[in-house]
């Protein structure tokens, strides 16, 4: 068959992909929302727990996390971008097979995160905590997954490559680039591992990682669907496209600096913080650029928004985009940031962005989406409104619990007397302060769930009435080869052109990456060097890494700012060179509990002990969990010497006789600390067990570097 | 030379200055794009997403 001149070719879409990503993404949804409310109410009530240990706070916080963020998001990116660019393209994916490959690898690596964090196998850093067998599973469903996207663009029969599409290459470069840089670790077991960088380098990397991964896990991917699924929806095509390329590249282009907000105030070089929140604020730019474009696509059909669940939830979904990327140029101004960080306001924020804009955009992708790949109509119309109302109800009570309960507790935390004295030396008291507002984000956690179990009926109902023939329909359009293409503009050449475009990507995305983080591998002065500051001994080293499983850093920062009620509360400045040993670096970003740089010594071993097993013995009204089974729990002292051997591979200068003799050391050092207990009933035996691994880290902390 | 222009200029300032141009060259952009809408030079790529749809069989 011919069109003109031009020869036509028969292609159909593979669908039953896509149908698989959101059908993985709704469960996996229904996971992350669950465990965030299980969160929200061990926070308000500790006891929510049940004194499990696989159940406590510092371990479900980072399944949350990534079952919010990689599965549900991640398998809601996959079926939105395999629908929209088989149709842009005009050509079925790649591969069936690497298509099913694809999912099937990427749900296991999900059941292998969750398995390996309940059992506490974790890397210490936020959203990146998974050990190194599974991020090398990651690299490899992400290869398939770029393998996929890109042989289906090289074998389009459309020329042009549309806006979507931009977006899509530079998530997949992007994410590549992060989680491999960040991911750089030495095995020292099957699930254990030290990462290559230290201190402040490792956290230099690590929010460059961690920032990012919110921009181009969270929203780049998003923006693009948005391109593309809004103007189907409204039947109209974007507003401007000439503002979707300044929009793209102004994005992707100053978002890779932006990390280092996450570090203001802290030992990391002034420059760099200077550079993360300059940036921070330009995002704004392009960022509502971006949203100006979504909502006035939607323009002249605002009396459907009323009727349609679909434009309810990309209009709201919009909106808060950009509320969201109005907060966080904001909360990176450094006075600001003073106020909010390691509060619950940056948690209200995160919410913002997760549920407002990527909970609400895969519902409307997905409402979209179902009825079209089922062949049928939506259930109700009614339950999608019910279930809309129920979650902006619920976020709305989050967002303002939490930016209520952020604020109080910073301005408790910084209010100084006229004595120079501070007004709430107490940490709970701060704590006390703000409970209420926990049990109030707990209920707007449950409407939030409500608001999911809502949408689960809807889409079941909708698919059991829906059919069951997936046959292929048929489309035809001529090959690229063949199709002519008149060239009017730059950009427009450009987006003919796939390598180079990616690769002009890539400089826009390294541009950044490489000026703020090359610095701090080539410059001697970007550590200050502290001669006081020693490596830890070997059960110090074991009590570190339990203090890493058990996902301490959630809740208690290891850095103090250069602010007078933090230097009032906590003590010395942290200085640079304070974290040359430390791999991975706690500094933590939230204090659900205090700050802990300089705990080392501040209190005897007995009340380290007794704390652990139960704080409120020690800290009235504490809301920390308990940790019984850190007395039954024996240390590990074989591995010691094989831990120290690969620290001292990555730079530490451990003696070969200390390696050699690590357990014995170890079993020393265990032996002091639990002399100081026996007088106060504690058994000889203790010294194997956990507890005392983890006070002799937690008495070491601090101590070094604030010697003077 | 370095440090006469270091004495001369507020460094400080540089961020502020670089932000307020860029905002008022963003806000022009804006108000540019607004007023401009679709060149038609654009026309046939935003209308992608819907070619899809013509080309049943």
């Amino acid at each position: 068959m011919s069109s003109g001149t031009r020869e036509m070719e028969r292609f159909s879409y593979d669908d039953s992909i896509v149908r698989k990503f959101i059908l993985a993404s709704v469960f996996w949804g229904l996971v992350a929302f669950t465990l965030g409310l299980m969160l929200a109410l061990q926070l308000a009530d500790y006891r929510f727990n049940f004194g499990l240990e696989w159940l406590t706070f510092g371990r479900l916080r980072p399944i949350h996390t990534n079952a919010a963020i990689f599965a549900f998001v991640g398998n809601g990116i996959f079926a939105g971008v395999y629908y929209s660019l088989q149709r842009l393209c005009k050509a079925r994916l790649l591969n069936d097979l690497l298509s099913k490959i694809h999912f099937y690898l990427w749900q296991f690596i999900i059941v292998c995160a969750a398995v390996s964090l309940f059992a506490g196998f974790s890397h210490g850093k936020e959203y990146a905590e998974l050990e190194w067998p599974i991020d090398i599973m990651i690299t490899v469903a992400w290869v398939i997954f770029a393998v996929n996207v890109f042989g289906t663009i090289f074998k389009r029969r459309e020329k042009h490559l549309y806006v979507a599409i931009w977006f899509y290459i530079a998530t997949i470069i992007t994410v590549a680039v992060l989680h491999i840089v960040n991911s750089l670790e030495v095995p020292v077991g099957l699930m254990k591992s030290y990462p290559i960088y230290a201190g402040v380098q490792d956290a230099l990397v690590q929010w460059w990682y961690g920032h990012n991964a919110v921009a181009f896990f969270l929203t780049t991917p998003f923006l693009g669907l948005m391109y593309y699924f809004i103007p189907k929806a409204i039947n109209r095509p974007v507003y401007s496209y000439r503002l979707s390329i300044i929009h793209f590249w102004s994005l992707v282009f100053l978002y890779i600096w932006a990390g280092p907000h996450h570090l203001l105030y802290s030992s990391l070089p002034d420059w760099a913080q200077t550079l993360g929140m300059v940036f921070s604020v330009m995002l704004w730019a392009p960022s509502w650029g971006g949203m100006v474009n979504g909502l006035l696509t939607m323009r002249g059909a605002w009396d459907r928004v009323r009727r349609e669940p679909v434009l309810k939830f990309f209009a709201c979904a919009i909106t808060f985009y950009g509320m969201s990327t109005f907060e966080g140029p904001l909360l990176s101004i450094k006075s600001v940031n003073s106020l909010a960080h390691f509060t619950d306001w940056i948690i209200g924020h995160v919410h913002t962005g997760t549920i407002g804009w990527n909970y609400f955009m895969i519902v409307a992708i997905f409402y979209y989406l179902i009825p079209k790949l089922w062949k049928t109509e939506l259930y109700s119309i009614k339950l999608a409104n019910w279930q809309f109302w129920t979650a902006t109800l619920g976020l709305i009570i989050y967002i303002v619990s939490m930016l209520t309960a952020g604020i109080t507790q910073s301005l408790m935390w910084r209010a100084i007397d006229g004595a120079g004295k501070l007004v709430y030396p107490f940490f709970m008291e701060t704590v006390v302060r703000i409970l209420p507002m926990y049990y109030a984000r707990a209920i707007g956690g449950v409407l939030i769930l409500t608001s999911f179990i809502l949408f689960i009926i809807n889409i079941y109902k909708t698919i059991k009435a829906g059919q069951t023939d997936f046959t292929e329909d048929v489309f035809m359009a001529p090959a690229l080869k063949t199709a002519k293409i008149e060239v009017e503009s730059t950009h427009r050449k450009l987006e003919g052109i796939p390598m180079v475009f990616t690769v002009l990507v890539l400089i826009a995305v390294l541009a950044g990456s490489v000026i703020e983080i090359l610095p701090s591998f080539m410059s001697v002065k970007f550590i200050d060097k502290n001669p006081n500051v020693k490596p830890y001994s070997p059960l110090e080293i074991a009590g570190r890494d339990i203090y890493i499983r058990e996902g301490c850093y959630t809740c208690h920062s290891q850095t103090i700012r250069p602010l007078a009620h933090e230097v009032l509360r906590y003590g010395k400045v942290s200085g640079s060179g304070e974290f040359t040993y430390d791999r991975p670096f706690q500094w933590g970003s939230r204090r659900i509990g205090p700050d802990l740089a300089r705990i080392g010594g501040k209190y005897p071993d007995m009340w380290h002990f007794r704390h652990m097993i139960e704080p409120r013995e020690v800290t009235q009204n504490s809301i920390m969990p308990k940790y019984p089974w850190l007395t039954d729990h024996k240390t590990n002292y074989d591995t010691l010497s094989k831990k120290l051997k690969v620290l001292k591979s990555l730079g530490v200068p451990y003696a070969d006789e200390e390696i050699t003799n690590a357990k014995d050391l170890a079993g020393e050092q265990a032996k002091k600390i639990v002399g100081t207990l026996v007088s106060s009933g504690v058994p000889e035996t203790m010294k194997d067990k956990q507890i005392i691994a983890l006070i002799a880290y937690l008495q070491r902390l601090g101590v070094d570097g604030g010697k003077e | 030379m370095k440090q006469q222009i270091l004495t001369r200029f507020d460094i400080p300032l540089l961020p502020c200055i670089a932000l307020v141009l860029f905002f008022l060259v963003f806000l022009f952009y804006i108000f540019w794009i607004l007023k401009k809408e679709n060149n038609p030079l654009f026309e046939s790529q935003a209308r992608l997403p819907f070619a899809e749809d013509k080309i049943y069989e």
